[in-house]
């Protein structure tokens, strides 16, 4: 496994690199401290997301709900903010509110055998309809300096969100590979016939897998409402593919049991920096959608290529 | 059996990142004979035959077909020129009719493009007839067994007027009866001149069909025999290249107190009334059909099915064994008949694969430590003589014999006490099973106890220091090392007796 | 594995050359237009605008989008890299009228200055956050709304039932120009609004919801979209449910193209013009103005008004 992840992952760290090189060239503007923080914190959010998603999709799974419970857990979180909560409390009830999202997904798919594909497809409408009733289709907007500090203060010359995002990818990568609920992720993933004979309470592993996949939306929620100073019931919509395409992108198979969350940073600068060049260089708007869509297919591509040479 | 040569591959060449899986080897292959395909696994059986049925290319080498060099370009290619490829997993879509299976991707159409379903059903009737078997051609694949499913994949081969019909251990998955059906099939598809690559481990099956046989080891061509002009020593020597004793190790382990005993274990439908007991240092032996039952008792016993009545005691306490989870607790390790979709993670690595159940034992603070993990994980590999580059690597990536040995270290490092192997030495070369018994002699010998599932009677007889024989979900008989033979096994297991409860 | 990479980075320079549209006129100052989304006529419009100003002013100018009208971060991601790539003026349509006013700051902070086209921002978060705008050029929604309700009270005669689609809610836009409608209707006593829902600015929710609206209020006269998008999908609601052929007074906002051959048919009764064409143009104009250093107006009015099939321009 080792051998081919670590190939994998170089692969893709390279395409990072030599995309980086290219918009170098092309552009003055990249290759700047404050271009690269910019892109460090456009990405922070769906690079969040991403990190739910890769557990989500190691274990053969997929969460289509993550766009729209990021959306109710903000408008949920803003209403209690301007109810007057504490912040800190504040964001523990928005990340609750993610993470009780997450675990109904996980119930109904271990529990309720239910695919993964059609549990979370229904919690993205249900989600995306209760933060739409709960705040009547309408923004809640405006917060204190002190919680939009969150996205748009500088921690030591970086913005904080860029920290947030620093900090759930190593506390990420050690779950992954240091603790039993990332070895049993892995397990799960690779073969649940197996996992569940070699004694692991599947459907207690999957809960919790779920549920941080929509605890860290919370967490995207608190990031994306500091920084548009508003919680929009119809936020984050399609944010669900951005980050399927990041974890893929990063070496994740959609086939379960293999990938990495420094594999999934990757592929969410990749997506980032894209965004980003493409802007720098004024190209047009379309063309971008069809550039992120031919590098998305490239890397899967390079994937399978690499899986066959390996046979 | 005529000597015309239909097929001659000459050497031939295959090389893998890292691995000649091919070094020059020439294969010849007669008009309408039984050509025996040896060799361990790892040998270079399936590359070559990869090569010859389109789906791998080759370094080096030519291949003619009647005399005339062929380029073989993909399987669709080899089809047309006549070479059908069975392979141990079929490739059938279970939802669709055997009609429908037979001609998928060439349905017979009307002039309106539309699939003729009769000209369809009465030409998968008339294939199906001719090779002589008895099979509802409307059926859906999910609906019949394996062993007809097995035909349906000769009769598609057929159709498409295969000259060259190679099989991959075709009687695996299959019982005594179905095997000898299978065997008449071939002899009749052999004397109608269709030429049959039989690729096997069983001795007895080799002597049983072969006319030929090539044995090949380490990717080369060590000799190409009649059947009939070499015994069974030299025909392991040549594969393995070192005299090979293929009895049992003798078993010395001490039948020691009771470690697990069933009462009146029911499961509606499945098991009906089991009772026995197991003791420390002794292997029972499980013999019965296919479908009698025995791999649901395991499962049984290990908790994954729930049971409807009946009563487990482990060390003489009562056990509600409601999850393997419990079971694992109670010192039970299960190695499973296909370790490939229940027994491994293919896609982690053998430290990974070892360590699941046990993980518990290398958490300090909730923290993995690699280092007590991998040395534990190593020692195994090494007192198992496990042949793996190293302890990263994927287990996808090693042998039958190997992947066992992995699933046993998994048991070895939950400090099982009770282990149930079913079908221990299922596709795994003659030099590992050696290996594999006398791990479980070694593990008897320290007060382990085992049962053992197995379909190879002289696999049971060899092993067991007492049998039970199952018939219909329940036990048919009990005999001891002494009593037992194969005639009397197969009587219990038809239903010719029954001595037990 | 290194062919494909290969390949895959040469598709990626290749469509990079080939949309890159930037630098037409070598030093020159570049103005960059960023709207809401590039799959609606009324922004195709605003950008075809400032690209024939644009021409004639010499200035370079880069027009961009989100991939989707609400994704609101998108947009400030984009004008993020913009300010990276150091435009030196912004024209935006904001995708959120609050949303986008801390990407305004940064812009402040960067001394580009900033025209705000089409949507206002929420002048008192605006002030609040302490960022600034050069300019506001937009037609009034407010007004364009009232022109449409008293339009549709003169139809029904002072009394009637009338519909409201409205666009995503809590986009100033879209309350603009139902706010000035529900003033415009005040004038006629006897009108009744029965019902008031989103259909997101989309052409096929206003399809589905005015179908919905059909079932529940069938003694509906009269509805009011807040864009020709919604009416249009309105209009096709009621023909499929036989009701088409004007009968019903359906109003947009937008003149849209199809909207006018409706209007034309007789299918549609009314929708209020704006010039998004001129928009882009004076957008253009005044970010010229801006960089010669000339003092340009706080807010510039563009010409609004009614269309029927008495002031229809001739096609």
């Amino acid at each position: 496994m080792m051998q081919i992840q670590n190939l994998r992952q170089f692969g893709t760290f390279i395409g990072l690199l030599a995309l980086c090189l290219l918009f170098w060239i092309l552009s003055p503007y990249f290759f700047t401290v404050s271009n690269l923080l910019n892109i460090a914190q456009q990405t922070s959010i769906i690079a969040i997301l991403s990190v739910g998603m890769t557990f989500v999709i190691i274990t053969a799974g997929i969460d289509l709900s993550i766009g729209s419970v990021l959306a109710f857990s903000g408008v949920v979180m803003a209403s209690a903010l301007h109810a007057g909560v504490p912040i800190p409390l504040a964001i523990l009830v928005g990340l609750g509110v993610g993470y009780l999202s997450g675990t109904v997904n996980g119930l109904l798919i271990s529990y309720g055998k239910l695919p993964p594909f059609i549990a979370t497809l229904g919690m993205m409408s249900i989600a995306r309809g209760l933060a739409l009733w709960f705040t009547n289709g309408r923004p809640v907007s405006g917060f204190s300096d002190s919680f939009r500090f969150l996205a748009t203060g500088d921690i030591l010359f970086i913005p904080a969100s860029v920290w947030v995002m620093v900090i759930v990818y190593l506390i990420a990568h050690f779950v992954l590979t240091r603790t039993k609920l990332g070895r049993y992720t892995y397990a799960i993933g690779g073969n649940e016939k197996a996992a569940i004979l070699s004694g692991i309470n599947v459907n207690r592993y999957k809960n919790i897998i779920y549920g941080l996949s929509g605890l860290l939306g919370g967490l995207g929620a608190v990031i994306l409402t500091a920084r548009l100073n508003s919680a929009q019931p119809i936020a984050g919509i399609m944010y669900e593919l951005d980050a399927i395409a990041a974890t893929v992108i990063g070496g994740t198979s959609l086939m379960g049991g293999q990938g990495t969350i420094f594999g999934t940073l990757v592929g969410a600068l990749i997506i980032g920096v894209l965004r980003n060049g493409l802007n720098l260089l004024g190209v047009a708007s379309f063309i971008q959608q069809i550039v992120i869509g031919a590098v998305i297919i490239g890397a899967i591509l390079l994937d399978t290529q690499l899986k066959k040479q390996k046979e | 059996m005529t000597s015309d040569i239909i097929l001659s591959m000459s050497h031939i060449r295959k090389e893998f990142p890292g691995v000649v899986a091919l070094d020059d080897v020439s294969f010849r292959l007669q008009k309408g004979e039984v050509h025996i395909l040896l060799g361990e696994n790892g040998a270079g059986k399936s590359t070559l035959m990869k090569i010859l049925s389109g789906a791998y290319g080759k370094d080096r080498g030519n291949i003619f077909l009647d005399g005339e060099e062929t380029q073989i370009l993909n399987p669709r290619h080899a089809q047309k020129l006549g070479i059908g490829i069975i392979y141990q997993e079929f490739n059938l879509n279970p939802h669709m009719t055997v009609a429908e299976n037979i001609f998928l991707g060439r349905e017979p159409v009307n002039r309106l493009g539309i699939i003729d379903e009769k000209k369809l059903n009465r030409t998968a009737r008339e294939i199906i007839q001719d090779l002589g078997v008895n099979i509802d051609a409307g059926k859906k694949i999910s609906e019949i067994g394996i062993a007809r499913q097995q035909m349906v994949e000769v009769a598609k081969a057929l159709s498409l007027n295969a000259r060259i019909l190679i099989m991959d251990e075709p009687s695996a998955p299959l019982t005594r009866n179905e095997i000898t059906r299978l065997f008449e099939m071939i002899r009749r598809l052999a004397k109608r001149g269709v030429s049959i690559v039989y690729i096997s481990h069983r001795m007895s099956e080799i002597y049983e069909i072969g006319d030929r046989v090539t044995v090949l080891r380490d990717g080369k061509n060590v000799g190409t025999r009649n059947i009939a002009e070499i015994d069974r020593r030299d025909l392991i020597r040549l594969m393995v290249n070192r005299d090979l004793d293929e009895r049992y190790p003798s078993r010395t382990a001490e039948v020691g107190e009771e470690i697990l005993r069933v009462e009146g274990l029911e499961r509606k439908g499945v098991l009906t009334n089991i009772n026995f007991r197991l003791h420390r240092g002794e292997i029972l032996g499980i013999a019965g059909l296919m479908g009698s039952g025995r791999t649901e008792l395991a499962r049984a016993i290990y908790g994954v099915d729930p049971v409807s009545a009946g009563k487990i005691y482990v060390r003489n306490k009562l056990a509600n064994i409601n999850s393997p989870r419990k079971a694992i607790r109670l010192g039970m390790g299960f190695l499973t008949e296909d370790r490939k979709s229940e027994g491994l993670v293919l896609v982690l690595s053998v430290k990974e694969n070892i360590t699941v159940p046990s993980l518990h034992k290398y958490l300090k603070f909730g923290v993995l430590n690699f280092k007590r993990e991998l040395e534990t994980v190593n020692g195994y590999i090494e007192s198992l003589s496990i042949k793996t580059p190293g302890a990263n690597q994927m287990v996808i990536n090693l042998s039958g014999g190997n992947q066992q040995k992995v699933v046993l270290s998994k048991w070895l490092c939950c400090q099982s006490d009770i282990f149930i192997f079913d079908e221990p030495t299922r596709g795994i070369d003659v030099g590992a099973k050696a290996e594999i018994y006398s791990l479980m002699n070694l593990l008897t010998s320290r007060g382990v106890a085992i049962i053992m599932i197995s379909s190879e009677l002289p696999e049971i007889l060899g092993m067991s220091d007492r049998m039970l024989v199952m018939h219909k979900g329940s036990i048919a008989g009990e005999l001891t090392r002494e009593q037992a033979n194969q005639e009397k096994i197969m009587e219990y297991a038809i239903g010719e007796h029954r001595n037990y409860n | 594995m290194k062919k494909l990479l290969l390949v895959s980075l040469s598709v990626l320079m290749l469509s990079v050359f080939w949309g890159c549209n930037r630098e037409q006129f070598p030093g020159e100052p570049t103005v960059a237009l960023v709207v809401k989304t590039l799959n609606n006529p009324f922004f195709m419009e605003m950008q075809r605008g400032a690209e024939d100003a644009a021409t004639e002013l010499k200035l370079n100018l880069v027009v961009q989008a989100a991939e989707r009208e609400v994704d609101v971060e998108q947009q400030m991601q984009i004008i993020e890299n913009l300010i990276q790539r150091r435009v030196d003026v912004l024209a935006i349509t904001p995708s959120g009228s609050r949303e986008i006013i801390p990407v305004i700051s940064r812009a402040n902070r960067n001394d580009i200055p900033v025209i705000i086209v089409d949507t206002r921002l929420d002048e008192s978060l605006l002030e609040s956050d302490g960022a600034h705008i050069a300019t506001f050029i937009g037609s009034d929604n407010y007004e364009g709304g009232r022109l449409a309700g008293l339009y549709v009270g003169q139809r029904l005669n002072g009394s009637g039932k009338v519909a409201i689609l409205e666009g995503i809610p809590g986009h100033e836009t879209g309350d603009s120009r139902r706010l000035g409608f529900l003033k415009g209707i005040e004038q006629s006593s006897g009108i009744q609004v029965v019902t008031s829902q989103t259909a997101n600015w989309e052409r096929n929710l206003g399809y589905n919801v005015f179908e919905n609206i059909l079932q529940s209020y069938a003694d509906v006269q009269a509805v009011f979209a807040a864009n020709d998008l919604m009416a249009l999908g309105a209009v096709e609601a009621l023909s499929s449910n036989r009701r088409g052929g004007g009968e019903i007074i359906v109003v947009g906002f937008d003149a849209h193209s199809e909207a006018l051959e409706a209007i034309r048919k007789g299918a549609m009764a009314a929708t209020v013009a704006q010039h998004p064409y001129d928009m882009g143009r004076i957008a253009l104009e005044n970010a010229a103005k801006l960089l010669n250093g000339e003092e340009v107006p706080a807010e510039i009015p563009v010409r609004i008004e009614l269309i029927t099939i008495d002031t229809l321009p001739g096609l």
